[in-house]
């Protein structure tokens, strides 16, 4: 109780900090030659994604077979990926609408990077859906748009449309929301640029910020309707994700906690990514006094809860299993735990819920070192999760002359290396080029008049005893 | 040039090897139709006519009737027995067959056929049948325009898939002459 | 889209009886030549009466279209067929051949054919794809160069001249000819040389049974069974309904008569199979009896005696006790005792013994003139091994000058091939007519290539008195020359085939016949209906002596050790069709293993010698080796070993990498399975195929089965087991006794919901019965052959891709000693309620207004979300582009069926080609669509009878009758999904056998 109190009165922003000092802490990192570490960092990531490219060409040019897909089993390593980076999305729009109608004041410090990684997520889940066609380049029949077939719509039916238009409102939202609140930070960035040419471009992007107070006022109100815009966007996409399956008659699939479930899940891992990315561009880029142990006590708070929300998913679905009376649902089930895929079962429920309950200590949530181990877990194990459903329920269905097993090809491995590699050659792009931390709403959150020096040495002392 | 959808031959109207007028032959002659393209009440494909159908005609007929009246004249004056003219056209049908100016088959000759080019094409995936089109009494013109009054042969209809359907959808209303007729739209009915 | 082609294709595809003779052969004898024509300009040419020269893009570049300069009497772009008859196999079906422009594109059974009725197999079915084999050999061949026909019958004439003046010995060894036509021709060119005879022997051999008839019957014959007149069938080993003899007749008549009864059931069929492997006819059997290989004959023996006892004349014979509970013998016995007359005991076995008690058992039964017809005797096989053991001595001594070896391959087939080559080498002369350079032909000096039977004229009388026709329906692909042809210019008097044959008829067929009308009429009428019946001239009936029969022994020291049992696999057979990749990818029908033969031991043995499937074992018989994979079979004896026949055969290494290639594909070594036939036992009375006494070891190695299914039904938990009489279950039991009360007529769910479709016209359906189908796959392979269903390989089947559109699952219920079977063809079930439609994002596949599930290719962009969503996994997937780059064998497709690309997914259409054909046809000849007119390909290939397709909407069609009956259900019906196709029960006839 009394930790929590003193978490309370702690500063968001250690260091005490003047707004002078955030800027040029902030768009330091942009201004400053970068650090050996980062070069590494997009080196790798350059390699993971070409390596994709390469794998990806191949299979579009010689087919889906060389994929370990077969007749039984339809999809596996493209869909499972494709959630999976869609519930990584969900984090950044979550911190920055919900969290910010919420009045969470403390998301000021990462919900720029978070946004960014929401967008930078979506473009990979986006991908999977086209390069998993049997004909990508027909993409496009997709779309409804007038033809001379007849015309010929597209089938409104579809759980797969479905998820066209809710993931393509998804990213444009997502996008324009970041967008809106780079604004002011463009604006700074554009004052401090040295090349006229610099100054010109960013004048273009920053709409002709001029700091005044009406455009201050409009770009909160603009900021503030898109938050309320995007909040409801943060349930519908994962929940339409997830008819894909509840829609269909599959054992393990057609099931109505899907929504709930899904979303749950998919908040509980982008927040882990967030967490993940947090805790590596706190380091590398020397933020320690913007992203600080309070910031990532608040997101544990949140791992732990949805944790407990996924937990209760998995519990219920095998309940309602046995309770359906259905032979072929509790088979499903009674396969998925104790089948040939077993082991990721394991895997999953040991990341998903096992791991995470560590949280609940303080103690483990102030060690850094702990959170981020814990935080690649549950990466990993919604990763699982959705393997797990997927292709346990595919592999054993109705008639036991169609079961069969799946195993991923190398082309697959390097497909998902691949998404890897563009993700975060993405961000490593974003934190060079752009203010990683929301400058102009940091400041809005500073201490309003900073205290002499004496005490400063106690905010760290308090910061020690957080740590313990 | 009007503006089309890609895949969309409207108008399309290629030199052919002989030129043949079906205004001639179905316009003023008023030759039927399934007299050359006898296919198309039996078979998917309406064909077109082997050499030998034309020479029914062409054994006798060898040039236009001017041609043949002016050698007339001529051999009367210079009395002599009238020479046989052969049209530069129809002299490409009797080298298909390899028979010689007095239509007899030269020796060793080796059979050629016409490469005609094709006018309408449709895509690998369309199973379009000429039989149940001409049996249900639909008229040749109503897919392909005026052909009796075609010098050469042009491709009216755009033969897309919407063209297909909406005749389908109307005759199945409508009928045919009075005649209640089924025109299916299921996909299978051009698709398989 | 198109490929530029070559113009002078278009005269290959031109075809065509009207092309002047002495032309080129229409398609070219290397298709590699014409790699650039790829199928789908292929199929716009071979579509069009005339050709299409594609170019790179519809809209600008022009086609071309090149009509015949002589208007062809028949209708482009139409089919037509023509009554023939097969020669895949001895038993000489009747055959319908759909030609497309010039082309056989289809095998039909031919419905006015007495004993096959409409029906074929599935080796039938495939046999049209060897008529396209570009590796076949176009052309004669002497010392292994190019020659001409003159030159080879040249060096011929000479050799027999020569044989002829010193007498020296003229051999021509053939396997069974069921032709009268070839028979004759063979007879006079023998009787042409002093010192000439004709020695005949079955690559499977069934002279064990001629020879049992000689010693019971004093005539050497092959009787003619009629399984269609026998309530109580007892098999000893025989596999009658799979590979034994002649399977499409025997398949009719057992299945007819199992179905005669109200709602298609006969409560006094009973079917009693006593074999050591689980063959195809054991696995359709009422009971089933494991025994260790060879000892059926002891076990007959026990049943003859009983018999003779009940008969009241009783054999003075003391029997050692039998290895089978005797319980089940007398009841055995009894059952058939109460059904004299309409019982029929039959057995494979090579053992004359065997053979002999097995009559001396129909003799006490009375089957003679009622199911075993000896007035009518059999030509189906003719050989005889006692000749062709001399005819081995004599080779060895090097006494024989010329050997003609025509249609059969002795040194695949028989046992001691190493001998066999060396002593071949000594024969002065040896002529090969064969279709390739197979491994005897090799040997050869003169190699005189045979047409294919699709390609000739020729006859066939498979059974005395049911003479048939076959006509040809394409011209010679090659060079080559019917074997009749061959053997007239032999005889000096060179014929064509058509004279020869039509020669041959009007001498010795048509008097028989007794026709009023001249022979012309006669020829004509015979020569269209496809078949004709003769009244046959019964000679003096043959009665059954019964002095000096003996009893069989038990076959000594089965304990413990193991015996090798060669059989001929269902779809290879004898391995002459090894070439041909559809029977190679045609699942086993009970093993379902494709693309190997295996050493199939039961569990107990595999646990035994802790070998699992695909455990490469090492089978050891004195200096005799061969390594296989195991394959572990449940309901096989422990005390067995089964292997197919077939296999190994040479040039089988061009499948090595059939399928496609890509980064992880997995290519083959060496032929296509191993040969077996070295473990042959060549003895006195002839080729024994079990008994032979192995050890087998297990090796390091594994080599993967390519099946079809993976998982063993034995191992699936109960709850959702397939087989059980519950409502749930996927196959569905009923017993004769739950018929006779309360087979109610099939109810459909209640449902909320109004009806989505409304059926004004037409309304599709299909029924299945499970109690008729034996599994034998002819349907697979039809619809195959009907639908352009591409072949994909060993490693793409493994990978569970095969793209049959209809497979037949097989489900085990009981236990691994007594195991009951089920076959359940499985196709798109056409559902009403599919799940597979709402799925679909652009809409490619659809409800179409008649019942029918549709699959548009041209819209299906291939998201797989239709197969995820498909709870009977019927959907086909194109995982890659599936090589059809030989340009020769592409010209087997059907022009009416689309080849898919790949990224698309397939599945059965219901013949959807068919339907729309039929409407048409109906519409054009103003009449409605009558039922029966349009029949699906794996309907119309049924020798089970077993799918009935037609018109729902129609209350008085055969399908809608049969929906209508007590035995109807529908699969996975709780999902409510509607099918539009139906399943009558399994009836189980045994009390022992049924389940749930």
């Amino acid at each position: 109780m009394a930790e929590v109190g003193q978490a309370l009165e702690l500063p968001l922003i250690a260091g005490n900090k003047r707004p002078g000092d955030v800027t040029n802490d902030v768009m330091g990192v942009i201004e400053r030659r970068p650090s050996l570490l980062w070069w590494g960092g997009l080196l790798l990531s350059v390699v993971a994604l070409l390596i994709g490219l390469v794998a990806v060409t191949y299979q579009v040019a010689t087919g889906i077979g060389t994929w370990g897909l077969n007749g039984t089993v339809g999809w596996a390593f493209d869909i499972t990926n494709f959630v999976f980076w869609i519930g990584i999305g969900h984090a950044g729009t979550l911190i920055s609408a919900i969290l910010f109608l919420l009045r969470q004041k403390w998301r000021t410090s990462v919900n720029r990077s978070a946004e960014a990684m929401t967008l930078f997520a979506v473009v990979c889940a986006g991908i999977f859906p086209l390069i998993h066609l049997g004909r990508p380049w027909l993409a496009f029949w997709m779309m409804p748009y007038p033809n001379g077939r007849g015309p010929l719509w597209v089938n409104f039916q579809s759980p797969l449309i479905w998820d066209f238009f809710a993931i393509s409102t998804y990213f444009t939202i997502s996008a324009l929301f970041w967008y809106v609140g780079l604004i002011p930070d463009l604006a700074t960035m554009r004052d401090r640029a040295k090349t006229p040419l610099k100054r010109k471009v960013l004048g273009w992007l920053s709409l002709g910020w001029d700091g005044s107070f009406r455009t201050w006022h409009r770009y909160e109100t603009v900021y503030l309707l898109l938050a309320g815009l995007a909040t409801p966007l943060v349930i519908s996409v994962h929940t339409i994700v997830s008819m894909d399956f509840a829609t269909s008659i599959l054992p393990g699939w057609h099931t109505t906690i899907f929504p709930p479930y899904f979303v749950a899940g998919a908040i509980f891992s982008g927040m882990a990514m967030v967490l993940t990315l947090m805790l590596i561009a706190r380091k590398t880029m020397r933020l320690e006094d913007y992203i600080t142990p309070r910031h990532i006590d608040v997101m544990c708070k949140l791992v732990v809860v949805t944790s407990g929300l996924v937990g209760l998913a998995y519990a219920t679905e095998l309940f309602s299993a046995f309770y359906s009376g259905n032979a072929h649902e509790q088979f499903a089930f009674i396969n998925r735990a104790t089948g040939p895929l077993a082991w990721g079962y394991g895997i999953m429920v040991a990341c998903n819920v096992l791991i995470p309950q560590l949280l609940w200590s303080s103690r483990v949530r102030g060690r850094l070192l702990a959170v981020f181990v814990i935080s690649i877990a549950v990466n990993v194990g919604m990763w699982f999760e959705r393997f797990i459903i997927i292709v346990t329920s595919l592999e054993r269905s109705f008639l036991p002359s169609s079961w069969s097993s799946y195993t991923p090809t190398l082309i697959e491995l390097a497909t998902l290396l691949g998404s890897f590699g563009l993700f975060f050659t993405l961000f490593l792009l974003f934190c060079r080029f752009v203010p990683a931390i929301a400058m102009a709403e940091v400041k809005g959150v500073l201490h309003p008049h900073p205290r002499p020096p004496a005490e400063a040495d106690g905010t760290s002392s308090v910061l020690a005893e957080v740590k313990v | 040039m009007a503006w089309r959808l890609p895949g969309d031959n409207t108008g399309y109207e290629p030199v052919q090897p002989v030129a043949y007028s079906h205004r001639l032959h179905a316009g003023d002659m008023e030759i039927p139709c399934l007299y050359c393209h006898s296919g198309a009440e039996r078979s998917r494909y309406a064909g077109i006519p082997a050499t030998s159908v034309c020479m029914n005609c062409h054994q006798l007929v060898t040039a236009g009737k001017s041609a043949v009246d002016e050698e007339v004249l001529l051999a009367e004056e210079e009395e002599r027995p009238a020479k046989r003219i052969v049209s530069p056209e129809l002299a490409k049908l009797y080298e298909s067959l390899g028979l010689d100016e007095r239509l007899a088959p030269t020796p060793g000759h080796v059979e050629k056929p016409i490469a005609w080019v094709r006018v309408h094409n449709l895509a690998d995936f369309v199973r379009f049948d000429h039989s149940p089109h001409v049996t249900a009494g639909l008229a040749c013109q109503s897919c392909h325009g005026p052909i009796e009054t075609m010098e050469r042969v042009r491709q009216e209809a755009s033969l897309s898939m919407g063209w297909c359907l909406s005749c389908h959808r109307d005759l199945s209303e409508a009928g045919i002459a009075g005649k209640a007729v089924h025109a299916s739209t299921d996909c299978t009915t051009c698709h398989y | 889209m198109h490929q530029m082609t070559k113009p002078k294709r278009y005269w290959m595809t031109r075809v065509d009886r009207d092309a002047p003779a002495g032309v080129q052969p229409e398609f070219p004898t290397h298709p590699q030549a014409d790699a650039l024509a790829t199928r789908r300009a292929f199929l716009k040419t071979a579509g069009f009466s005339f050709a299409g020269l594609a170019a790179a893009d519809c809209g600008s570049a022009p086609q071309f279209a090149l009509p015949h300069t002589q208007q062809p009497e028949l209708t482009p772009g139409r089919g037509y067929s023509y009554a023939s008859t097969c020669g895949a196999c001895e038993a000489a079906c009747g055959l319908l051949v759909t030609t497309h422009d010039g082309r056989p594109t289809k095998i039909e059974g031919n419905p006015d054919h007495p004993l096959s009725g409409g029906a074929t197999c599935a080796v039938g079915q495939a046999s049209i794809l060897g008529l396209y084999d570009s590796l076949r050999l176009t052309y004669p061949t002497r010392g292994g160069v190019r020659t001409t026909w003159a030159d080879v019958d040249a060096e011929i004439l000479a050799a027999l001249g020569s044989a002829r003046q010193n007498g020296r010995a003229v051999r021509l060894l053939t396997g069974t000819t069921t032709s009268p036509t070839t028979s004759a021709l063979i007879r006079t060119l023998v009787a042409s040389v002093p010192n000439g005879r004709h020695v005949v022997y079955d690559p499977v051999s069934s002279s064990a049974i001629p020879d049992a008839y000689l010693v019971t019957h004093g005539l050497r014959l092959l009787p003619h069974y009629r399984f269609g007149d026998a309530d109580v069938v007892v098999s000893f080993e025989a596999d009658f309904l799979g590979t034994w003899i002649a399977p499409v007749e025997f398949t009719r008549g057992y299945t007819a008569r199992r179905r005669a009864g109200d709602q298609g059931v006969s409560g006094n069929a009973h079917h009693v199979q006593v074999e050591s492997r689980l063959s195809l006819t054991g696995s359709k059997a009422d009971r089933r009896i494991r025994v260790a290989p060879g000892d059926v004959g002891h076990i007959a023996s026990h049943v003859a005696l009983r018999l003779s006892m009940l008969a009241g004349a009783p054999l003075p014979w003391t029997l050692e006790e039998a290895a089978v509970d005797s319980a089940v013998l007398d009841e055995l016995t009894e059952r058939l005792w109460a059904s004299r007359g309409r019982a029929l005991v039959v057995t494979s076995s090579q053992d004359v013994g065997t053979q002999v008690v097995c009559n001396l058992i129909n003799q006490l039964l009375g089957s003679y003139g009622t199911t075993i017809d000896l007035d009518r005797p059999s030509n189906q096989r003719q050989g005889n091994d006692n000749d062709l053991q001399a005819l081995r001595a004599e080779l060895a001594r090097g006494d024989v000058a010329v050997l003609i070896v025509a249609g059969v391959n002795p040194v695949y087939d028989l046992p001691d091939s190493a001998g066999l080559v060396r002593d071949l080498e000594r024969v002065e002369h040896l002529v090969s007519v064969a279709d390739r350079l197979d491994e005897t032909a090799r040997l050869a000096h003169v190699v005189c290539p045979d047409h294919h039977y699709l390609e000739t004229w020729g006859d066939a009388e498979p059974v005395a008195g049911v003479v048939s026709l076959s006509q040809p329906t394409i011209r010679p692909m090659g060079d080559t020359r019917a074997f009749i042809e061959s053997l007239t210019a032999w005889s000096g008097v060179p014929q064509s085939a058509y004279d020869a044959v039509r020669a041959n008829w009007e001498q010795s067929i048509y008097p028989r016949a007794g026709a009023a009308d001249l022979f012309s009429a006669f020829w004509n009428r015979t020569l269209e209906r496809g078949v004709v019946e003769l009244t046959p001239t019964v000679a003096a009936p043959l009665v059954f002596s019964g002095d000096g029969l003996s009893p069989v022994d038990r076959v000594a020291a089965n304990a413990g050790g193991l015996a090798l049992v060669l059989y001929p696999k269902v779809a290879m057979r004898d391995g002459r069709h090894a070439h041909n990749a559809w029977l190679h990818e045609m699942p086993d029908p009970v093993t379902k293993v494709t693309w190997d033969n295996y050493a199939s031991v039961s569990p107990a043995t595999a646990e035994r010698l802790g070998v699992s499937d695909g455990d490469v074992v090492r089978v050891v018989s004195g200096d005799l080796m061969v390594e296989l994979p195991a394959f572990v079979q449940p309901g096989q004896h422990d005390g067995a070993v089964a292997v197919a026949l077939g296999y190994g055969r040479a040039g089988t290494e061009r499948f090595n990498n059939v399928g496609p290639s890509w980064l992880q594909a997995r290519t083959r070594e060496g032929p296509v399975g191993r040969s077996a036939a070295p473990f042959v036992v060549a003895g006195d009375g002839g080729r024994r195929y079990d008994g032979r006494r192995i050890t087998v070891t297990k090796t390091e190695r594994r080599h993967r089965l390519a099946s079809t299914q993976e998982q063993h039904s034995l191992a699936v938990p109960g709850a959702v087991a397939p087989i059980g009489t519950s409502e749930h279950s996927v196959v569905q039991e009923t017993s004769v006794a739950d018929l006779g009360h309360g087979g109610h007529p099939h109810e459909p769910h209640p449902d909320l919901w109004p009806r989505d479709h409304q059926y004004p016209g037409h309304r599709w359906g299909m029924t299945i019965d499970l109690d008729s189908c034996t599994g034998c796959s002819a349907c697979v392979v039809a619809c195959q052959v009907e639908n352009n269903v591409p072949v994909v390989g060993p490693d793409e089947v493994s990978r569970h891709r095969a793209m049959h559109w209809l497979r037949i699952d097989r489900y085990y219920a009981g236990d691994d000693d007594d195991v009951t079977v089920a076959h359940q063809p499985m196709l798109c079930q056409h559902c009403e309620q599919a799940p597979c439609e709402a799925v679909c994002p652009v809409l490619a596949t659809v409800h179409s207004s008649e019942g029918l599930n549709e699959q548009v290719y041209n819209r299906c962009v291939g998201t797989r979300y239709c197969a995820n969503n498909c709870p009977y996994k019927v959907r086909r997937f194109n995982w890659f582009d599936y090589p059809r780059e030989d340009v020769a064998a592409n010209l087997v497709l059907n022009p009416n069926v689309t080849v898919r690309s790949r990224g698309v997914m397939e599945k059965c259409s219901l013949c959807v080609q068919r339907i729309e054909e039929g409407k048409i046809e109906a519409s054009r000849n103003g009449v409605a669509v009558a039922d029966g007119d349009i029949k699906t390909a794996c309907q119309q290939s049924c020798p089970a009878e077993a799918i009935v397709f037609g018109d729902l909407n129609d209350p008085q069609s055969r399908v809608s009758t049969l929906a209508a009956g007590g035995r109807t259900y529908r699969v996975l019906e709780e999902l409510n999904t509607r099918p539009a196709v139906q399943y009558l029960k399994i009836v189980r006839r045994d009390e022992n056998e049924s389940h749930g």
